[in-house]
Formats: C-alpha cells, sequence, structure tokens
C-alpha cells in the first residue's frame, strides 16, 4: 500500500500535472490562434476591446448577476468554485509537498478556513449536481460528463477532509489517502480535455465572439466559388 | 423576466399546420414556414459541403471550437428566453438549439468526434436532424438575450445565425424573405417591398403636400442630390406604411438645415442577409455602399429601423474598406445630436398621454442606441414609463431574426414569440408605444391586435413629427440672438 500511495504521490503527480499543463497550454494557444488568423482575415479590425473586457470581468465576478437572474445557481456555484481554486493551491499541506519537492512555496489557508472552505465546495458539487437532476431543462441537455465531473470532485475534498479531520486506523488512511491522490490526479488530467477547459477559456469567450461577429471581406466570391454557384441567382 | 407558459389553447393557433400535407411531402419539411421548392435529394451530403465551404472563408470555426470546449449544459440561457419562456418546451431552450450544430460540427469537423463517429457507428448528420435545425433555428428571434446569460460565454445567436446560413445554401430558407431579396438584388425596382421608382416619387410628393397642408412649411424630399452630408436610406416598406416617420424626418431636416438626399436607385435598406446568408447581406451591403459612392455623400444614415442599422453599421466596415468606410449612423443619433446642439425644437405640450419605448434588439443589445432616443423623448413627452427590462437587456417585439416578415406564421409570432413583450406592454399602460423598427412596428401592431392591448405603435419621428416646431422666424431669431 505504502509503495503504491508513493507512486502515485510521486511520478503518477509529475504525469498528472504535466499532462494538465501541457493540456490547457495547447487548447489556451489554439484558441488563440485561431483568433489571431480570424483577426487576419476580418474585413473591419477595430473591436470592441473595451467592452469585451468588462463582459469578461463580469462573467469572471459574476456579482451582479449572481443577484438579478439565478441568485440561487448562482451564488451556488461561486461558492463551489471559490473553494474548488483555493483549496488545493493554498492548502499548507499541499504547500508543504510543494517544498519537499521542488523548493517553492507560498502562503497558506489556515487550517479551519480550509476545512471550512472544503465543506462548501463539497455542499456546492451536490447542490450543483441535484440541481441539474432536479431540473428538466438541464436533464434533457446534460451529457454524461456533466453529472459525472460534480461527483468526480467531490472525491479528493471528502477524502481529504477525513484524512486531516478524523482519526483513522493507519490502513483506512492510506487507503482514503490514496483515494485523495489517485482522484485528485485523475481529475488534472481530464481538465483539458473535458469541459473544465473552461477554467482557462471562459476569459476568452467575449473576444471571440467579437471577433466570430467580424466576417471576412470577400464571403460571398469565396463561397460561391467553393461551392460551384457562381452567377447563380439569389 | 418571468412569462407564465401559453394555454393549451394558444398553443394549438400558434402552432397550427400552415401548409398542406403533400406541400411537406413534397419538400421533405414540416415546418410551418414556406419555402420554394428545392433540391431534397442528399440533403445531409449537401449541408455538409455547405458548412464545410462556409467553414473554410469564415471566422465560425473560431467560434464552434471555442463552444464545443466550454459548454457546460448548465440550462441557465433558458431563463432568458422568451420562446422557452412561452412555449416551456425543452426543445427551446437557446442551448438546446445551439447544440443541434454544435453536433454536427463535432461529429463532422473535429478529427475526436469522427474517429468516435465512426467506431461507435453513430452522430452523423441525418434528414430528420436537418429538418429540426430548419425547425428550431426558425423558432428563435435571434434577440440574443440568450448571450447576456450563458455563464460560458457562448453566443447562441451566433450559432443560429450559422445554422440559418447552411440551410439556405441547401434552400431552405423561408419564402417569404427570399423572394422580396431576389427582387432587392436582381429585379426590376431594386427593393424589397418592389415598389417601382414612379411611385415613391408620387409618394414622396404626396407626403410633402400633407406637410404643406398640415405644417403650412415647405419642405422637400430632396432626390440625387450629390455631395450631400448625409444619404438616407430607411426600410424600404416605411414609403408604404409609415409616412409620419418619413414626415418627422424630413421636418427635422428641415428645423436643423441638415444637408441630405434620397437615392432614386437605391431607397432600400432592409438587409434580410442578416437573418439568413452572410452572402446576401453582403451583396445588400455592396450595393448599399455603392450608392453612397455615387452621390458621393459623406454619411450614410439608416431609417427608423434595427436591422438594416446593425446590418449597415456593423457590415459596411467589414465589406467596404474598414476604417476607411463612410461612417453610419441611425436617424435617432442625428435627431439627438441636433436636439443636444439646441438645433432642434419640440414643443412640450403636444403629447400629453403615456407614452413608452421599446428598445429593437439589433440596436439595443450591444448598447449602442439606448439612451439617445429617451433623451429625445423625455424632451417633450411628459409622461414616459419604461418597461423593465429595457435597454441591452430589453425583451424581443417576437418579430426578431426575420420572422416578422414570414406572414404564415403570425399566430406564432405574437402568441409565443410576443407573449413577453405583451406582458411588459400591458404592464406600462401606455398610449403611444414608441418602436423605432420597421420590424418591431410591423409585429407590434399584430401583437397588440392579437393580445388586445389597448395602444398605439409609432415610430419616434411620429411623435417628433407632432410636436416639432418650425416657426422659420422665431429659429433665425435665435440664431441670431446667440450670435449677439
Ligand atoms: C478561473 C477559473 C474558472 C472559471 C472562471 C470558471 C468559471 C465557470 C463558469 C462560468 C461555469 C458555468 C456554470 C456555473 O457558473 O456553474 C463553471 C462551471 C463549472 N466549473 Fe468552473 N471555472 C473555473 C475553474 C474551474 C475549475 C478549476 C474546476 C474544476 C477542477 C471547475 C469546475 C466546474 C464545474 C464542475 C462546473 C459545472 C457546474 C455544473 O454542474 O453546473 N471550474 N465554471
Ligand atoms: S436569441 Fe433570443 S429567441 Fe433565440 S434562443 Fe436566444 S433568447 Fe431565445
Amino acid at each position: 500500500m505504502q509503495e503504491l500511495l508513493d507512486f502515485a504521490r510521486g511520478p503518477l503527480f509529475r504525469l498528472s500535472f504535466i499532462i494538465m499543463i501541457l493540456g490547457l497550454i495547447r487548447i489556451f494557444i489554439l484558441d488563440v490562434y485561431n483568433a489571431i488568423k480570424a483577426y487576419k482575415r476580418a474585413g473591419d479590425k477595430r473591436l470592441a476591446w473595451g467592452d469585451a473586457i468588462i463582459k469578461t470581468l463580469r462573467w469572471i465576478f459574476p456579482i451582479r448577476s449572481a443577484f438579478t437572474r439565478r441568485p440561487i445557481y448562482s451564488v451556488v456555484s461561486i461558492l463551489f468554485h471559490i473553494g474548488l481554486i483555493l483549496v488545493p493551491i493554498f492548502l499548507l499541506a499541499h504547500i508543504q509537498l510543494w517544498k519537499s519537492g521542488i523548493g517553492i512555496s507560498w502562503w497558506s489557508l489556515p487550517n479551519n478556513w480550509a476545512d471550512m472552505l472544503t465543506l462548501m465546495t463539497i455542499a456546492g458539487a451536490l447542490a450543483l449536481f441535484l440541481g441539474r437532476i432536479g431540473n428538466k431543462g438541464a436533464r434533457m441537455l446534460s451529457r454524461k460528463q456533466d453529472y459525472l465531473w460534480p461527483l468526480l470532485l467531490i472525491l479528493p475534498f471528502i477524502s481529504g477532509y477525513f484524512c486531516a479531520n478524523t482519526v483513522l486506523s493507519p490502513q483506512a488512511y492510506q487507503f482514503t489517502m490514496l483515494i485523495h491522490v489517485l482522484s485528485g490526479e485523475l481529475i488534472l488530467s481530464l481538465l483539458p480535455f473535458t469541459k473544465i477547459a473552461h477554467c482557462v477559456l471562459v476569459p476568452l469567450s467575449q473576444f471571440i465572439i467579437a471577433l466570430a461577429w467580424k466576417f471576412p471581406a470577400h464571403v460571398d466570391d469565396e463561397i460561391c466559388a467553393s461551392l460551384n454557384k457562381k452567377g447563380a441567382p439569389v | 423576466m418571468r412569462t407564465n407558459v401559453i394555454t393549451s389553447e394558444e398553443r394549438e393557433k400558434a402552432f397550427a399546420p400552415t401548409k398542406k400535407p403533400d406541400v411537406i411531402e413534397r419538400q421533405k419539411l414540416d415546418v410551418r414556414y414556406h419555402v420554394e421548392d428545392y433540391d431534397v435529394d442528399n440533403r445531409p451530403r449537401r449541408f455538409l459541403e455547405a458548412f464545410a465551404a462556409i467553414l473554410k472563408h469564415t471566422n465560425y470555426r473560431l467560434a464552434l471550437e471555442h463552444f464545443i470546449r466550454v459548454s457546460t449544459k448548465c440550462s441557465r440561457c433558458a431563463v432568458q428566453c422568451p420562446i422557452y419562456q412561452a412555449t416551456g418546451d425543452e426543445h427551446d431552450i437557446p442551448c438546446y438549439r445551439s447544440e443541434l450544430l454544435l453536433s454536427v460540427y463535432r461529429r463532422h469537423f473535429t478529427v475526436g468526434g469522427s474517429i468516435k463517429g465512426r467506431l461507435t457507428g453513430s452522430g452523423h448528420l441525418t434528414d430528420e436532424k436537418i429538418e429540426e435545425m430548419a425547425e428550431s433555428f426558425w423558432n428563435c428571434t435571434a434577440c440574443r438575450r440568450c448571450t447576456l446569460e450563458c455563464p460560458a460565454g457562448i453566443d447562441h445567436a451566433l450559432i443560429t445565425h450559422l445554422g440559418r446560413f447552411i440551410l439556405s445554401e441547401i434552400g431552405i430558407s423561408p419564402r417569404a424573405l427570399v423572394v422580396s431579396t431576389r427582387e432587392q438584388l436582381e429585379g426590376k425596382t431594386g427593393n424589397t417591398s418592389a415598389i417601382p421608382l414612379p411611385a415613391l416619387v408620387d409618394t414622396l410628393e404626396f407626403l410633402e403636400e400633407d406637410i404643406k397642408e398640415e405644417k403650412g412649411v415647405d419642405i422637400k424630399f430632396p432626390l440625387d442630390k450629390e455631395n450631400c452630408e448625409f444619404i438616407f436610406i430607411p426600410a424600404v416598406s416605411d414609403f408604404l406604411m409609415e409616412a409620419e416617420t418619413l414626415m418627422g424626418i424630413a421636418a427635422v431636416f428641415k428645423a436643423t438645415g441638415g444637408s441630405w438626399t434620397i437615392s432614386t436607385e437605391n431607397y432600400d435598406a432592409i438587409n434580410y442577409g442578416l437573418f439568413y446568408s452572410d452572402r446576401i447581406l453582403e451583396r445588400v451591403i455592396r450595393k448599399l455602399y455603392a450608392e453612397s459612392e455615387r452621390l458621393n455623400a459623406t454619411n450614410i444614415l439608416i431609417g427608423e429601423c434595427g436591422h438594416a442599422s446593425r446590418s449597415a453599421k456593423y457590415y459596411v466596415p467589414v465589406h467596404c474598406g474598414g476604417e476607411k468606410a463612410k461612417p453610419v449612423l441611425n436617424i435617432m443619433e442625428y435627431t439627438y445630436r441636433m436636439l443636444k446642439e439646441g438645433k432642434l425644437k419640440l414643443n412640450p405640450n403636444v403629447i400629453t398621454e403615456t407614452v413608452t419605448y421599446h428598445d429593437p434588439c439589433n440596436i439595443a443589445r450591444q448598447g449602442w442606441i439606448i439612451e439617445q432616443p429617451r433623451y429625445i423623448i423625455k424632451a417633450f413627452c411628459k409622461n414616459f414609463v419604461e418597461m423593465t427590462p429595457r435597454g441591452t437587456e430589453n425583451i424581443c417585439c417576437g418579430g426578431g431574426g426575420g420572422t416578422v416578415s414570414i406572414d404564415e406564421i403570425r399566430p406564432y409570432r405574437t402568441l409565443v414569440g410576443g407573449k413577453a413583450k405583451g406582458d411588459q406592454i400591458r404592464a406600462t399602460g401606455a398610449k403611444y408605444l414608441i418602436a423605432p423598427c420597421a420590424n418591431c412596428k410591423k409585429q407590434l401592431r399584430e401583437l397588440v391586435e392579437d393580445q388586445k392591448i389597448d395602444c398605439e405603435v409609432v415610430g419616434l419621428h411620429d411623435l417628433i413629427y407632432k410636436a416639432i416646431i418650425l416657426d422659420d422666424g422665431q429659429t433665425e431669431n435665435q440664431k441670431t440672438n446667440r450670435k449677439g
């Protein structure tokens, strides 16, 4: 068990982390590359930058919409995200791992805060999951990954919480820790290939929409040529 | 926004069949709008070919790639969609509508999707899917409200726009739009209402006489004057239906001494291309621009019309030289500026009834024209009430995205599309409903009739016409006063 845990914490962690980083960089660069290509082709190169920036900020900090549209959903989603992002990065235990691994460290969350955020995230994920099951529209739209993600995300949080806050027998501790580490790594390696890619792509949305509405200047000629419709009547 | 779902009686009316079974059979298309006969063979293959060609020559791939990655299927957009709010049918949730096309893209134009599709032998484009898209994309009014809500930043209206474009390439577009556009681009009259030039000239003379009679002032509609500051192009239907709007505009020019002209070769700014085909959009824009060059006008001024203004404002630069293209303005921007500069006088005692203002989606959603008309209205209407929501978050009249021109779906437009709008209008209790858009005006008139709301739909310049002060002497006096 201990060897397995060491393997999961060592090489497997490094692998999943690299997959995540490279994967996220890849999709981000692809998006930016497509955007640059589109910009070069656009017949009108004036973009409403300010507008896009304001809208982007509004999406990342959805304070206003939280109180006007679907308040419960918004608040739950915000709380869920806060824990989801803060805890893995700023938990003292995680930082110590970094420190022993590559020798860098940073500010950490007080442990009782981390616990609270963890519970908040678990509750948030459950609420999002139930909200999805309970809403006819959402049910109709949902794919497998939409149900699985909240559940998968709960795993490392629950197992981590148990490891940190309960007295477990050594075997039980190791087993729970293994679940914690493996589920965490599964999440990291799936991030770039699923909808969680949104964590790097959402900030680009508004710029991409603005660009997509800027058409190239000669679509008519070119598409007609491609489809053999030159000179065809309207 | 919260609207009650329509009653089963209303549903029956709104969704009643509009076509004979043999037409549906022949065209293999069970949708409520009429289409011209088209080649029904191999639709999926031809759809994909068109899709591929469009992806190759446009910027849509950028958006689609992004959307398939970020879509989180949360269904929040449902709250914003007036159609879904009225029907309560999950097929009308914006994200569902978008997925129809996104799934085709994923399956046929991404590596992962086509491998998966081949392995499982599923998910490829079928005739049924094409029919579903043909129905769904034209149920949408392209109002872009859902875009406000999507937390992932997906622009569902862009997808509808693209979906309609691809469908049009295989011959599936509302006949009403195609026939009008054909007349505009290839017909003798060169405009969507098929008004011949002599009839236009007659109409304008008639309006001039009317103004003389009502206001006692000689006002001309200048034709084909070169080197003016503005070439004025309204939706051509205004010449048939909106006499008061046009007279109001002429009066504003008279009062402010603006230099303007109407062209005899292109007097129609309607651009149905915005609703069904980027290729058509481009042709109409180029035609419009060529006329502004012929008359050597400095600016292009579009009348009270939302989609015509949006298409000219955003696509003249795209197709006619980017930054260097002539500026495009909406008439309300001109009137606003003149009023602000004190060149326009309006009598505040003429309009005493309650007035409300409908924001046309195409000029309000992006925040372009919202406060200007309100500034004008507040300058002379004592009793102005707002609808909520308004401005960038306004609710569509229910006839957006070209659907207003499809007469056979009127019950759908006024009972489903316009349901939320109707509630909004009723809540204001207004006597005058200002809707500065040819499409909104037509739709709202039908809506207040069908929903039995007691209110008169007018243009902004209709009311200005009633209140404008055209006393030459007085204006002259004020000019000298200011100089002194
Ligand atoms: C800066 C980073 C991030 C931003 C701006 C962001 C933003 C969003 C947005 C806008 C949504 C849309 C729906 C909603 O609000 O619930 C969403 C949903 C979601 N996010 Fe994030 N996110 C970020 C990071 C992450 C990370 C790192 C994860 C997981 C590891 C994650 C997991 C999720 C999940 C599971 C949902 C779907 C919730 C549902 O079932 O409706 N997010 N996120
Ligand atoms: S554009 Fe308007 S009508 Fe169409 S799906 Fe979005 S909210 Fe609904």
